[in-house]
This record gives C-alpha cells, sequence and structure tokens, in this order.
C-alpha cells in the first residue's frame, strides 16, 4: 500500500479539562510537503504538532501518519522525529553524543553510532564542532545540532516547532532556505509551528491557518494569500484592507488600492493617519469615517507625484475585480 | 550572573575627583561631609569592606580553633590542667587504641546507609515533586509539607520517636492491632535501627532540597527530545537526568554525610548506649577534660571530613553552583 | 525506519492517564509525609496526657498538668528563663546575621582577591562537626583566660552557624536580582548609598526576611555549638539535653509542643509578611 499522505488527521480535539484547544480538526498532508502551521498564540498549532509527535495525548479523533493509525503509540514508533523551539540538546553531552543519542538508546555500539552521527553533522555542515558542548555554539549552530538529531532518526516526518523565533532576521532567511533545501532532498514531510505569515508563505507547500483551536483555511500560499476565506485569515496573513462592500464583507489587497478621488469604481473615505517609506513603496495608513481602519501600498514614484501627510482627508479607491467576497465574516 | 569587572582607573595625579562607577560603600560628594575629600574605594576595597564581618568571624571562631587544636594536641595534660609541650603520646595513643578505629567504622557505617536511604528517599521525592506535579502553587505547598517539620528543633524531633518505637509504643500498639505481631518488637528502640530511622527523619529534607533545585533547572523538553529519541523512562533516568542534577546530589550527600558524621547526640540518645561515635567519643573526653588527646582526635576528625568533603567536591563545582 | 525498542512500548505511549510511576512515587512521597508527621504528633498527643500518665501510651485521661508543670517554680529546670534566653539571643543572633550576610552577599557579586578562602572556610564552618566548633571557641577562650558568656562565646559559635547559611541564602537571592535595576537607578542620578536604601534593599527584602526567620530557628534551635561555649546560663535546647538525662515525664513533649508552636508561629508570620508584600507589590505592578 502506497498511501497518498504522509499524515491525515481524523478529527483530532484536545481537552484540557473543561478547555479545548484542539477543536475537531481534519487535516491531509501530502506525500513529501513542506507543511506550516500558522496561527496567532494559543491558535492550538503547538498542541497539533505535539499530538502528533505523541508528546501530548489526543482527547478524541485519530492520527494516521503513512496510513497507520499512531494514535496511541510513543513517539519513536510513529516515524517522526521533533526539533524542539528550545532545540532541548542535552547540555551535558557534546554536539556528537546529542546526535548520536537515539543510537546509543537503540543499543547501538560506539564506533558505529558515532560514525553514523558525523555523517549527519556532516549534513548540517557541522562536523567541525563534533566536540563542542552546547553551550560553546551560537544559537544557528545549536538548531543544525538539533535538526541532525532529529533526522538522524530517518523520520518520515519532521516536526518542528517555531524553529526560527531564537534567530536573527539575517539567519532566519538563510535558514529558511536550507530548510527547504533539505525537505526537498531528503524527500520527506516537514511540518513547521510558526506565528510568522512571511515565513509560511516563503516556505510552505501547504498552509494551515489556524485559530481558537480550528483550522480556518488551508492551501497552498498563493490560494490562502489571492482568496482568503474569512476577515479572520485576511486580518492575519496580512496586506489586505477588510472593509464593507455592497454584499457583505469584502477583501481588497493593499496593494491593489489607490488614493484618488471618488468616482466610479467602489471607494470609501477618510483620513490619512500616518505615512510610513518602505523603499519601494510606501504605506499610507488610513482612519475611515466609519471608523474601519484600512491601508494602500502605493509604488513610491506614485506616492511622490502627488504625497499626502497625516491629517488630511483621503479616498481610498480601488477595482471592482480586485474585491474579495469574504464567505464568512 | 552578569557582571562586568570594572578596571577603575587611578585617579591622575592632580585630578581631585574621581568617583568609583559603582560600590555601595563608596562615600560621594554630595553628602553633608562635602568638604571632606571624598574617600575613594576600588570596587575591591568595597567588597573587602562588605565581607569584613564575616571573615571576621570565620577566621576567629573557625580557622583559629583549629589552628588550636593542632597546637593543643601536642601538649601535655593531667588532671589539673594543660601544659605547652611537643608530644606526639596524644597521636599515638589515638591512633593505637583500637575504640578509634571502632568508632570510625561505627560512625562510617551509619553515615553510609543513612546516605544510601536518603538518597533514594530524596531522589525519589525531588522526581516526584518535579516532573510530576503540573502547577507550581502545588509544588510549593507539597514541599514545605516536607520542610516544616525542619523548623522544629532535632532535639524534640529526636526524643519524638522514643514513645513512638517503645516497647509500648505507638507502633508497635499499630502492628499488634493489626495482627502483623502477637508480642511488641524490643528491637526497634535502643538499637542502630533507632539511630538509623532519627537520621532518616533528620536529615532526608537535606537531600530533596539540593536535588529538587538541580531537576527543576532542567529543560522538561530534554525528557521529550529523550522519549522522541526512544528512550524508556529508566534510559531517561541514567542518560539525561542524573547528570544533570548531580550536583544536586553531591551537594546532599555533602550535607547528610557530614551531619551524621558530626552527631553525638542521636547515637547516646537512641542507641541506648550500644553504639558510639567520633564525635560522642571526643564529647566524652571533653567531658573529663582530657584538652590535649580531645584536640587530638579533633585534628584528625577535621582532616576526614576535608577529605571526603573534598572527594565529593570534586565530582560536582559547588561553587559555581551556588554563585550561580 | 527505527523500530520499537523495548516491550514496554505501549506504556509509554501518549496517555492522558498518569503513568504508573506517577503513583508509585506519590505512594512514596505520602509515606514519608506520615513518617515525618507520625511521630511528632505522637509527643503532641502525650503532651496532654493525664496526670497520672507516663511517657508512653496509654493516655490516662487529657490535662495540661504538663504544661503547668513547665512554669512550676520548683522544677530543677528553669525552662521559663532558659526560653526567655534563647529567644534573646535567637534575635540577636538574626539581626547580626541579617546585616553581615547581606553585605557579604553584594560583596560576593565581584571578584576580589580572598574570596576563594573565604567562600571554603564558609564551607567548613557548615561542615565541620558542631560539636568541634563549638569546642575550639570554648578552648579558645579558656586559653586566652576568658569567660564563656552567652554574649560573647555562645554568640560567637552561632554566628558560625547562621552566617554561612545566610551567606549561601543570599547568593541565591542576590543571583535573582537583575543589576539593571542599580545601573538605571545610577543613571538616574542615585548615589551609592541612595541605590542601596531605594533600590537594592526593598527588591531584596523579601529574601533578607528569610535569611532573618532562617538564622533565628537555626539559634533558637542550635544545641551542639552552643554547649560548650554558654557558660552559666543554658539556652532553651541545653536545657531540655538536660531533661533527658535526668528526667523523663511527659513535661519533656509538653515543652517540645511549646517549642514547636513557637516555631511555627514565627513561621507563620513571616510568611504572611512577605506573601502581603508580594501581594501589595504585584497590586502597584497592576495598577501601572
Amino acid at each position: 500500500m502506497d498511501p497518498r499522505f504522509d499524515v491525515e488527521l481524523v478529527a483530532v480535539t484536545k481537552r484540557y479539562g473543561t478547555t479545548l484547544a484542539v477543536d475537531d480538526i481534519s487535516l491531509r498532508i501530502p506525500r513529501a510537503s513542506y507543511c506550516c502551521l500558522l496561527g496567532p498564540s494559543g491558535c492550538g498549532k503547538t498542541t497539533t504538532l505535539r499530538m502528533i509527535a505523541g508528546h501530548e495525548a489526543v482527547s478524541a479523533g485519530d492520527i494516521l501518519i503513512n496510513g497507520d493509525n499512531v494514535t496511541l503509540d510513543p513517539p519513536i514508533r510513529r516515524g517522526t522525529a521533533m526539533m524542539f523551539q528550545s532545540y532541548a540538546l542535552f547540555p551535558h553531552l557534546n554536539c556528537l553524543d546529542n546526535v548520536a543519542f537515539s543510537l546509543k538508546m537503540r543499543g547501538i555500539g560506539k564506533a558505529e553510532r558515532h560514525a553514523k552521527a558525523r555523517e549527519f553533522l556532516g549534513l548540517v555542515h557541522m562536523a567541525n564542532y563534533a566536540e563542542r558542548l552546547p553551550s560553546q555554539l551560537s544559537g544557528g549552530q545549536q538548531q543544525r545540532v538539533a535538526l541532525a538529531r532529529a533526522l538522524i532518526t530517518r523520520p518520515k516526518v519532521l516536526l518542528l516547532d517555531e524553529p526560527l523565533s531564537a534567530l536573527d532576521p539575517f539567519l532566519r532567511i538563510k535558514v529558511r532556505e536550507e530548510l527547504k533545501r533539505l525537505q526537498r532532498e531528503l524527500g520527506i514531510t516537514f511540518i513547521h509551528v510558526t506565528h510568522s505569515q512571511d515565513e509560511a508563505m516563503a516556505m510552505a507547500d501547504l498552509m494551515v491557518v489556524m485559530d481558537d483551536g480550528r483550522i480556518r483555511q488551508s492551501g497552498p500560499p498563493r490560494e490562502v494569500f489571492e482568496q482568503p476565506v474569512s476577515a479572520f485569515v485576511a486580518r492575519f496573513i496580512g496586506g489586505h484592507n477588510v472593509l464593507q462592500g455592497a454584499r457583505g464583507p469584502i477583501a481588497v489587497r493593499a496593494d491593489r488600492c489607490r488614493l484618488g478621488v471618488a468616482g466610479d469604481s467602489p471607494h470609501v473615505s477618510g483620513r490619512v493617519a500616518a505615512v510610513e517609506y518602505q523603499g519601494t513603496m510606501v504605506r499610507v495608513a488610513l482612519a475611515m469615517d466609519s471608523g474601519d481602519e484600512a491601508s494602500a501600498l502605493v509604488p513610491d514614484a506614485a506616492f511622490y507625484s502627488a504625497p499626502v501627510e497625516p491629517g488630511d482627508a483621503a479616498t481610498l479607491v480601488w477595482s471592482e475585480p480586485d474585491a474579495h467576497v469574504l464567505a464568512e465574516m | 550572573m552578569t557582571y562586568v569587572r570594572h578596571k577603575t582607573p587611578l585617579p591622575p595625579a592632580g585630578k581631585v575627583e574621581v568617583r568609583s562607577t559603582e560600590g555601595e560603600g563608596a562615600a560621594n560628594r554630595h553628602t553633608l561631609f562635602a568638604f571632606v575629600r571624598p574617600l575613594r574605594l576600588t570596587p575591591e576595597q568595597v567588597s573587602w569592606l562588605q565581607i569584613s564581618p564575616l571573615a571576621l568571624v570565620l577566621f576567629c571562631l573557625v580557622a583559629a580553633p583549629i589552628v588550636l587544636f593542632l597546637v593543643v594536641s601536642f601538649f601535655d595534660y593531667d588532671r589539673i590542667g594543660i601544659y605547652p609541650a611537643f608530644l606526639m603520646d596524644n597521636y599515638r595513643d589515638l591512633l593505637t587504641t583500637p575504640a578509634t578505629l571502632r568508632v570510625y567504622i561505627s560512625s562510617l557505617k551509619f553515615a553510609l546507609i543513612v546516605w544510601a536511604i536518603t538518597l533514594f528517599l530524596g531522589f525519589n521525592i525531588a522526581w516526584f515533586l518535579i516532573f510530576h506535579i503540573r502547577t507550581t502553587m502545588m509544588r510549593t505547598i507539597l514541599f514545605l509539607l516536607c520542610a516544616i517539620p525542619f523548623w522544629t528543633s532535632g532535639i524534640i524531633r529526636t526524643i519524638a520517636w522514643i514513645p513512638f518505637l517503645g516497647r509500648n509504643g505507638a507502633f508497635n500498639q499499630i502492628l499488634m492491632a493489626l495482627h502483623i505481631t502477637e508480642k511488641p518488637l524490643t528491637f526497634l528502640l535502643f538499637s542502630d535501627f533507632a539511630v538509623i530511622i532519627t537520621y532518616v527523619h533528620l536529615f532526608t529534607l537535606l537531600m530533596i532540597g539540593p536535588i529538587a533545585n538541580s531537576m527543576g533547572k532542567i529543560d522538561p523538553a530534554l525528557l521529550e527530545a529523550a522519549r522522541d529519541a526512544g528512550a524508556s523512562r529508566w534510559r531517561t533516568m541514567t542518560d539525561v537526568v542524573i547528570p544533570l542534577s548531580k550536583t544536586g546530589i553531591a551537594l546532599g550527600s555533602i550535607l547528610v554525610f557530614t551531619q551524621v558524621m558530626g552527631d553525638y547526640f542521636v547515637v547516646k540518645t537512641m542507641s541506648g548506649g550500644q553504639s558510639a561515635s567520633i564525635v560522642s567519643l571526643l564529647s566524652n573526653q571533653i567531658n573529663a577534660m582530657e584538652y590535649p588527646p580531645a584536640s587530638a582526635n579533633a585534628m584528625l576528625l577535621v582532616i576526614f571530613v576535608a577529605i571526603t568533603v573534598a572527594c565529593m567536591m570534586r565530582v560536582v563545582d559547588v561553587r559555581q553552583e551556588l554563585v550561580k | 525506519m527505527v523500530v520499537a525498542v523495548s516491550g514496554s512500548g505501549r506504556a509509554l505511549g501518549p496517555s492522558e492517564n498518569r503513568p504508573w510511576t506517577f503513583y508509585a512515587l506519590g505512594g512514596l512521597f505520602f509515606g514519608f509525609l506520615a513518617f515525618l508527621y507520625g511521630p511528632m504528633f505522637v509527643i503532641y498527643l502525650l503532651s496532654f496526657q493525664g496526670p497520672n500518665g507516663g511517657v508512653t501510651f496509654p493516655m490516662v485521661g487529657t490535662s495540661l498538668t504538663w504544661f503547668r508543670d513547665i512554669v512550676k517554680p520548683e522544677q530543677m529546670a528553669d525552662i521559663p528563663a532558659a526560653f526567655e534566653r534563647s529567644i534573646f539571643l535567637a534575635s540577636v543572633v538574626s539581626a547580626i546575621t541579617v546585616v553581615t550576610s547581606v553585605a557579604a552577599g553584594l560583596g560576593f557579586r565581584r571578584r576580589f582577591r580572598g574570596s576563594f578562602i573565604l567562600f571554603y572556610l564558609a564551607v567548613a564552618s557548615l561542615v565541620m562537626p558542631s560539636l568541634l566548633v563549638g569546642f575550639g571557641i570554648g578552648l579558645g577562650f579558656q586559653v586566652l583566660g576568658l569567660h564563656n558568656n552567652m554574649f560573647t562565646s555562645a554568640l560567637g559559635a552561632q554566628l558560625t552557624w547562621t552566617m554561612p547559611f545566610g551567606l549561601f541564602a543570599m547568593f541565591a537571592v542576590v543571583n535573582r536580582f537583575n543589576r539593571s535595576y542599580e545601573e538605571a537607578a545610577a543613571d538616574l542620578g542615585a548615589t551609592a548609598w541612595q541605590r542601596l536604601r531605594h533600590v537594592t534593599l526593598p527588591i531584596l527584602l523579601p529574601g533578607i526576611i528569610g535569611v532573618a526567620m532562617g538564622a533565628f530557628t537555626l539559634s533558637y534551635d542550635e544545641y551542639a555549638r552552643t554547649t560548650l561555649t554558654i557558660g552559666n546560663h543554658n539556652t532553651l535546647p541545653l536545657e531540655i539535653y538536660a531533661l533527658i538525662s535526668s528526667a523523663t515525664s511527659p513535661m519533656l513533649f509538653a515543652i517540645g509542643t511549646v517549642t514547636t508552636a513557637v516555631s511555627f508561629l514565627l513561621i507563620g508570620m513571616t510568611l504572611v509578611v512577605v506573601f502581603r508584600m508580594q501581594r501589595r507589590r504585584r497590586a502597584i505592578a497592576t495598577e501601572n
């Protein structure tokens, strides 16, 4: 049997006492894909990841990995490996022994497990640091070692809990590329939890937006960005104005909005609240007369040909085809 | 601790005002006594000022008496007083009497048994409190429950066992009521058993505290990472938790060991005169005013304890642990 | 793919139920608590023994006879006077310990020449058999021709016990103290003394109260260091110690009950003070 999905969640629920952390979610992650679980803090994304990993019991529902129901299996039998947010490297063991730990637990001899561990340290370009203790490494280096330690178990699914949050912005973009490359080369599924929509859009094949214990929308990033289903998704992934259209709420991308004069095209009026120069674009934040907020991303040339200042009256204009009707509020 | 050592430059000649960049003791120009040339202290001098009362007490009342033991241990003595001399007799007597070896073995035996029991209890109770209790509030309450008896006098806690373990004591009555024994057990009180029970009662907290402190610093994600790697509970304990809490284990061991080695009261009270400890022997010599042999004995004990503690401290950097 | 390691894998699977180790260790823990409290409850109970009862069960009625005996003047031991002395000495020891160990704790934040020796001397003072410390001090006084006295030799002997304790407690307190508070105060123009008075001490206060309470109870219960240094008048533990060898009556247990009650009262009051202080701070913090 060759299942089409690496991971399937079937009506998975997690309750802590009376509070629902994860509320009846179902999700299918195709083979060898990069899946990002995206959402604000407390939305249940980390709990979902931990349930897939086997570190958190499932209150109801089933988890299938590679077609096998693993709901009651211990972590090691699931074919998953987890990379922890804090990396969780054993502080008393050097890099080599950290990476070799799971092999040691399986009773593999010292020479063999060290050779194997060196190989995986090489994979993440950390072979020269084998004898160092975790405390002697930088955050980025610790992360590589944690990655090697997770990969040495030859997982079918690698689970990453906010892997980039502890890194500085420049490093973050480099590691992003590297994780994506590794995922492609190894041909396994990565499930990556993040609260950053940039990160999710840059990396994901499948982007899953969660809120309040539920999946709000899932799909390829482009689809989610082009067609957000709700005001929440539109706001959370950013770059959208949620406005009141003729037939209910609509979302319009900020870069498709202009500052102009009230004419035939749809428009709303308000005042300029702030102007932010962003290099290629200028973002003009508006306080609408209705009390809502909106913004227009204007190319710099267009902005400077007719500049506005905070306090000026302004009208936000867009064209009808750019308005996307939201299915739900 | 983030402390950057400041190198205060020496004031260039001619300049009047260079204030120490830090130091609570440094006087400054805003005081009433502004006309007095400000007292300038380097940070190190401020530290010396701050630790001086402690240093005074420790040097005069701990270090000096040890030197005194060394000196007096060579003195001559009779029933009336002690006389300066340089005799090896006290040491010769001490090292040749079989009693010395006997009490050292007896004390060591108690220390090892009590160490093993308190380590087992302390490790498991600390594990329970740190890894099984989920809320901080509950953990604090349970820890306080362990700690409260520690605030009651050791003497009271020792004699508390007498009515409990005695021939007609509570324990025997419970046993007989449950028909576990017909006749009261007599070995319970005034025996080595009673001594060990009392020690465990008095000193287990000294083990729980440091071990729980070490375990509390272990990131719970490490246990999950171990589980992820397929480690069983047992392997998680031997390969992750024990190496990471060895500082607490060593610290607790030092405390329990030295407390047992230094005891004379529990042995006297609970063994019914059947056992002696090093210090109870010493206390007999002191009561008999035999100060020079007592000093020789004290010297031997100080060296013995110093060596054992130094060995245990080699296992871990206790200083690092305490200062960090 | 990694295959299962041990046969006990099922038990390691995620489960909302507690693992068996929880129940095993929980049982051990509560067994230990019973062991800890059992004998003490026995003496509390026996201190209410009837006038004709003895030091063991059964209880022959209940009475307050033995509590009354404590204060009876014709007793061979003068418990009330010893109690007074103990409280007084403990207060003095506690005050000195707080001042010196807070200063030393602050001093140890910097490296200074001699810190190494002082640290190990403090360790030595704690691990040295207590009777030996007392013997050394007593012997020293004798050699110098001084008389042992409660406020010289005995006070000193107790300080060798409480000051290292205070120092190590202060290490824990000081390490949690963020140095940037002091730096911020210095930036705002506070003098060294003002920094100490208005920033450092108030932040460290709960810990300092803890040291004061700890030093008080350590001194109040101390006997091994005090016995050879006290001179003519006994503290309470020494008086009890003398009573044990001479007489056994439930009065001993009554004294135990009373001293325990005193300890608990003290701890309770301290905890309330510290708790209130923290709550007030939290209240101020939320207001802001």
